[in-house]
């Protein structure tokens, strides 16, 4: 039977932005689709087992009336033996089917909004991802979703438990005698709303305690990651008296929080058990006067446990289905963001693109901020053709390179790639024509190998991968430098390459990839001569017969660009080819020369040495 | 990295060791008389809950039974009172337990903490951050959980059983031994099932941590994902992990959902065997409709003491071991410890010898071997040379955070092994490559270098540093807070102030590894002056990276697998033409890149001055910058 779980669930599809404009309640009905029947079943299962469970009572009330005092035994034992265990039985198996049904479904649902957020996260623009905080992003990802699973694997169905059990013994003991049953819920009501106030508090208490908890190990993770400087000022003492302020802290919060146990528990055990005796009492007395059976007394005094104890948890329960609620209004502020629409554009075509690009009067300027990176850039490149962009930080060469493959949508002005406006291409075939070999490459946790083939969908052989590899000059630093060759764990899990090796990693992946249209960052990490010099070949070897956006550094990687584009606050101030700008008075030659000057004076000074 | 796996989480195969506990039951000692009293609140409550149900068997008999009206009330009565005693005596236990608990917890974090302060970088080297703050967080909480609570639950649930099984006897012992083999069943069904949904959830906590990783790298990663298409086959890997998740969760859960039933149906069968039993005997005299409703409670609530102490067994393997983990921390000796007889001196303003010395942090990997150098008081020596290549290791022994393996090291003509740590580390200014700082305020930053230092002194030492002007800016100046680990400020911010920590602290000796992370100009400047503040002061050792700080030290040291490859002035070394001619080179083309960036950036804001504002002077900070970046061309 667990085994049939292995098989993945197959989902109906939600759009979970649906579910969000609901409204909170009819938001959670919503998340149910697909596995209402389920849910149905498993409340249903719950009904019949509180149903069972009171039956037993009942027939325990006959056989004590008619077995035991009455002395009938038209009814033989085996009957009643028979009865108590196929009640037992049929109970415990609507409990199993019940608290099952509800695991599959929580855990369905989880999984479901698990994946759309996931996919949500990747597909949502550049513009929400720099406003928002990675740590927030996974706290909504991870624990709020477990929240929610938690509401329908545990809260709804227990509340319901508690319910159906209030209703379910109530009516039983209003058939058995109805003073009886309305004598025994007067305590309920004050039990309920202690026990809601009570809930209340102690979910701000323990927030208090758990934020004091946050701090104390945030001091701790402070005190062990800055150690050489608490050792180099010798300072342990000032440092141990910090943790004792903050531990003694949290001992203090803790004790606020246990008070507030220490004192809810016994009251409302002195109410519930007073409330259970009184009952008793009353009971005996009708039974006394004969106005109930003793069967009756019995039946009573078992169905009333039922009623008058899990109603203290009920409290507790409310809290906590309120708390799914402020989870839910968190992950629907995440699902509410519009995502990209990759697909959306008029062009359709398989075909790689050419790769001459125009831009025409060109402007930019990010949401949120009134300031324009770009300021009426126009420029046009021929298929093939290099353009290499210089200027300070701030200047925009990022943000012109940025709108290639459409992260950010240009204001005002064209861009035209193969005589087509941007807009036009869909973002999905776009990406797939460009490739990107950042500064500082982010690679990702897992095998050098995989990283390689990362931008690619299809299978891809071992020796296409190592061609590549060696295309970038990083062959022989894989298998000769890395412990398991190709199949070497890199990144936050695994080993730390350098700079210049995620570099050359980066590049093998865009050449797997093989775009028409290449962006490049040209700054190379400190690396040595050699290094440096393959690098530039295998840049080279990448560069040829692609369109070509260099963000450059220094001068000597501009030299060789077709265009040269010197960029300052967003607008175009130079443009033309290296031997042109030189000549010109401007802000190209005071680079060049500063430059120059600058290797000049180390060729002197080593020269003069 | 191999290192680091022997510190892997959760490892459970760890046997009951008989030590481990008596060390755990030790904790509670200076507490004997606590444990005694919310044990015996617990036992009281627990014995009364089966009372309770003795009491009401004998209402039912004596009282309604036989039609005792004043039989009847008389036990209610007693009832009434001992529900009273319970309350108190549930208070009792949980206050007491509780308090028992938070201060244990404080107790052993207090305890964990400052033997952590004592111990060796060694030590950090080697276990990582992480691994440390579970030992301090959540193991001293399930340890405390243990011997409060688990303990507490145990008592509480075999009393109650006990005291069941006694008014059982009272009642009927054959009946009683009849529901003793279930007993038994229960427990070893219980244990089962227990043991299994532990592993179960440790399952699911092991795919939720991989499912976090999986959006943490795809939020950080998310810019090359896009770039590279990747969006359908990452949502086709998360699809597994969700899958994993979905099935460890069903499972766990599948586990739970069968667990209470499957005892329910076992008691079911005791029932049946009590019901049985009284329709058997009801002619002879048997069982009573008292008794039989006893017996039937009684059985009924048995689950739940027997569950109760399930789960505590199945939890305490985990409990022990983290008691085994956080006894190994407290038993891990500081590598480096004051010798008998240790003494402090007035200062360390003398030269600094390193005699011979050989260094290994790993037997077999020497990283320092036959080490000689004499540094005489107030130079400035740069440390150069490849990462790996020992530098680091110099400073650090010269801080005493490790000692020589061989050879020695004196300092102002102390061996320095007979000072005591305070003696030295106390003279030391340091400022880190990626400088730290504390959560608080900047006063409170800058004053750690010297916790007595008035006001006045702290912002003497911020103007010295260089930083007082950035400090200035701020909308609280000197109570502005610097956020977790310093987040709110940049790196050249962190960097002067814990220049201004270090100018504070008044050392004899300073210490810099400078930042290989570009600042702006400007900073760099401001670096620049609080460095040559505290150098003239100061003997000084500088691992860097800049040119104008190597240009200027007194001595240079190209530092190659752990050995002093080249030593002399930077003339004299770029005249030998090796190591340090090609370390050199390099460095300079590397920040001739950066100069070139911020020349453009420079010369661009400029001109937009120039534009905004013809008749005006450029703003002053502008000026310094260019001014700086010009010297730095004709330096």
């Amino acid at each position: 039977m667990l085994n049939s779980t292995a098989q993945p669930i197959t989902q109906p599809e939600l759009d979970l932005k649906e579910t969000i404009g609901a409204g909170k309640l009819r938001g959670f009905w919503k998340l149910m689709t697909g596995f209402r029947g389920k849910y149905l079943v498993s409340t249903v299962s719950m009904g019949v087992a509180a149903i069972m469970n009171t039956v037993t009572f009942l027939l325990l009330a006959a056989f004590v009336d008619h077995f035991m005092v009455g002395g009938d035994r038209t009814i033989p034992l085996a009957v009643y033996v028979a009865g108590f265990l196929g009640l037992a039985i049929v109970q415990a198996g609507a409990t199993f089917n019940s608290r099952r049904l509800a695991a599959k479904t929580a855990e369905g649902i989880a999984r479901r909004i698990r994946e759309y957020i996931y996919d949500h996260i990747q597909r949502l623009s550049f513009t929400y991802h720099d406003k928002t905080q990675t740590g927030e992003l996974i706290q909504r990802a991870t624990s709020d979703i477990d929240t929610i699973r938690r509401f329908f694997a545990d809260q709804a169905i227990e509340a319901g438990r508690i319910v159906m059990l209030f209703v379910v013994n109530f009516i039983a003991i209003y058939l058995l005698d109805w003073r009886l049953a309305w004598f025994s819920v007067i305590i309920v009501p004050i039990v309920m709303v202690i026990s809601l106030f009570f809930f209340r508090r102690v979910e701000k208490a323990y927030e208090a305690y758990q934020t004091q908890e946050a701090k104390l190990s945030s001091t701790l993770q402070e005190n062990l990651s800055g150690v050489r400087v608490v050792k180099a000022f010798a300072r342990q003492e000032y440092e141990e008296n910090k943790f004792d302020v903050e531990n003694k802290e949290k001992y203090r919060r803790g004790r606020h929080l246990l008070l507030m146990h220490a004192l809810f528990w016994p009251i409302t055990d002195i109410m519930c058990a007073g409330q259970m005796l009184g009952g008793f009492l009353f009971a005996g007395w009708l039974t006394i006067t004969g106005e109930i059976t003793l069967g009756t007394y019995v039946a009573y005094a078992g169905l009333v446990v039922w009623i008058i104890w899990p109603l203290r948890n009920l409290g507790r329960l409310i809290v906590q289905m309120s708390e799914s609620l402020v989870s839910f209004g968190r992950i629907s502020e995440v699902v509410k963001e519009e995502r990209e629409p990759v697909l959306e554009g008029s062009v359709r075509t398989d075909q790689p693109v050419k790769g001459e690009i125009i831009f025409e009067d060109v402007h930019f300027a990010y949401a949120g901020t009134d300031r324009s990176a770009l300021h009426g850039v126009s420029f046009r490149v021929q298929p093939g053709q290099s353009v290499a962009l210089i200027g300070g930080t701030g200047s925009g060469k990022s943000s012109l390179v940025n709108l290639l493959p459409r992260f950010y949508e240009y204001t005002s002005g064209r861009i035209l790639l193969d005589g087509v406006e941007l807009k036009e291409y869909p973002r999905h075939y776009l990406r797939r024509q460009i490739g990107i070999v950042e500064q500082e490459p982010f690679l990702f946790s897992r095998t050098v190998r995989d990283n390689i083939t990362y931008g690619v969908t299809r299978a891809v052989p071992d020796d296409e991968v190592e061609a590549a590899a060696r295309a970038a000059a990083i062959h022989e630093v894989i298998l000769n430098k890395l412990p398991q060759g190709y199949d070497t764990l890199v990144g936050e899990r695994g080993i730390t390459l350098s700079g210049g090796q995620k570099q050359r990693v980066a590049i093998a992946r865009t050449l797997l990839k093989d775009p028409r249209i290449l962006i490049l960052d040209d700054s190379t990490s400190a690396v040595d001569f050699e290094t440096e010099a393959e690098i530039r070949q295998a840049l080279r070897t990448l560069m040829q017969g692609r369109t070509t956006f260099i963000i450059a550094h220094r001068i000597q990687s501009v030299m060789d660009a077709d265009l040269i584009l010197v960029l300052e606050h967003g607008r175009i101030v130079q443009r033309g080819a290296h031997q042109e700008l030189v000549e010109q008075d401007g802000i190209y030659r005071r680079i060049y020369l500063a430059q120059t000057r600058l290797e000049a004076e180390l060729e002197e000074e080593l020269s003069r040495v | 990295m191999s290192e680091h796996i022997e510190f892997e989480e959760e490892e459970f195969n760890t046997r009951f060791s008989g030590q481990t506990i008596r060390r755990l039951a030790s904790l509670l000692r200076p507490y004997a008389l606590w444990v005694i009293g919310f044990l015996s609140m617990v036992m009281m409550v627990s014995g009364l809950d089966s009372y309770f149900t003795y009491l009401s068997k004998r209402m039912v008999d004596e009282g309604i039974s036989a039609g005792n009206w004043g039989m009847l009330l008389q036990i209610v009565e007693q009832y009434a009172a001992l529900i009273l005693i319970q309350a108190v005596a549930v208070f009792g236990f949980i206050w007491l337990a509780g308090i028992l608990g938070e201060r244990i917890r404080y107790d052993l974090r207090q305890t964990l903490f400052n033997h952590l302060q004592e111990l060796s970088l060694t030590y950090y080297n080697r276990t990582p951050v992480g691994w440390i703050i579970s030992r301090v967080t959540s193991d001293t909480d399930r340890v405390a959980e243990l011997v409060t609570w688990g303990l507490l639950d145990v008592t509480w649930s075999s009393f109650n059983i006990i005291t069941a099984l006694f008014f059982m006897w009272q009642i009927s012992w054959q009946l009683t031994l009849i529901v003793m083999v279930i007993v038994p069943i229960i427990i070893v069904v219980a244990t089962f099932f227990q043991k299994r949904i532990i592993v179960q959830y440790r399952e699911v906590r092991k795919v939720n941590s991989k499912i976090t990783g999986a959006y943490n790298e795809t939020i950080t990663g998310v810019r090359v994902i896009k770039a590279l298409d990747r969006e359908e086959a990452n949502l086709r890997e998360f699809g597994k992990l969700t899958g994993e998740m979905y099935q460890a969760g069903y499972r766990a859960a599948w586990y739970s959902a069968l667990f209470l039933p499957t005892v329910q149906l076992i008691s079911a069968v005791a029932i049946v065997s009590i019901v049985t039993y009284a329709g058997v005997t009801v002619n002879n005299n048997g069982l009573s409709v008292g008794g039989m409703y006893a017996f039937i409670s009684y059985v009924l609530f048995m689950v739940w003491p027997v569950q109760e102490m399930a789960r505590v067994f199945a939890e305490m393997q985990q409990a022990v071991a983290s008691g085994e983990r956080i006894f190994s921390l407290i038993d891990a000796v500081p590598d480096i410890v004051d010798k008998p007889g240790a003494y402090d001196v007035d200062h360390l303003r003398g030269d600094i010898v390193f005699e011979h010395v050989d260094f290994q942090y790993e037997e077999g990997k020497p990283i320092l071997c036959d080490f000689n150098l004499h540094v005489r008081h107030g130079e400035t020596i740069a440390l150069v040379g490849p990462t790996g290549g020992g530098k680091s290791t110099i400073v650090n022994l010269l801080c005493r955070f490790f000692e020589p393996t061989g050879g020695r090291i004196m300092l102002s003509g102390h061996d320095y092994t007979d000072l005591t740590q305070h003696a030295i580390q106390s003279r030391i200014g340091m400022v880190l490559q990626t400088p730290h700082l504390f959560s608080g305020t900047i006063r409170e930053n800058i004053r750690y270098g010297r916790l007595e230092a008035s006001d006045q002194e702290v912002e003497e030492a911020a103007k010295l540093a260089g930083a007082h002007a950035f400090i200035e800016k701020l909308e609280k100046g000197y109570e502005e807070q610097v956020g977790e680990g310093g987040v709110l400020l940049s790196t050249g911010q962190k960097q002067l102030l814990s220049l201004a920590r270090a100018v504070l602290a008044k050392p004899d000796i300073f210490i810099m590894d400078e930042a290989t992370a570009s600042v702006d100009t400007l900073t760099e400047a401001l670096i620049q002056q609080g460095m040559d503040t505290l150098m003239k002061e100061c003997t000084s050792f500088v691992i860097a990276h800049r040119l104008s700080t190597i240009r200027n030290a007194t001595r240079i040291l190209v530092i190659e697998d752990g050995r002093i490859k080249e030593m002399g002035t930077h003339r004299e070394l770029l005249k030998l033409g090796g190591h340090y001619h090609r370390l050199y080179t390099q460095q300079f083309r590397q920040e001739v890149v950066t100069q070139v960036d911020e020349l453009a950036t420079l010369l661009a804001d400029i001109d937009m001055s120039a534009v905004e504002d013809a008749s005006a002077p450029p703003a002053d900070g502008r000026t310094n910058g260019k001014v700086t970046v010009d010297l730095a061309f004709a330096d």
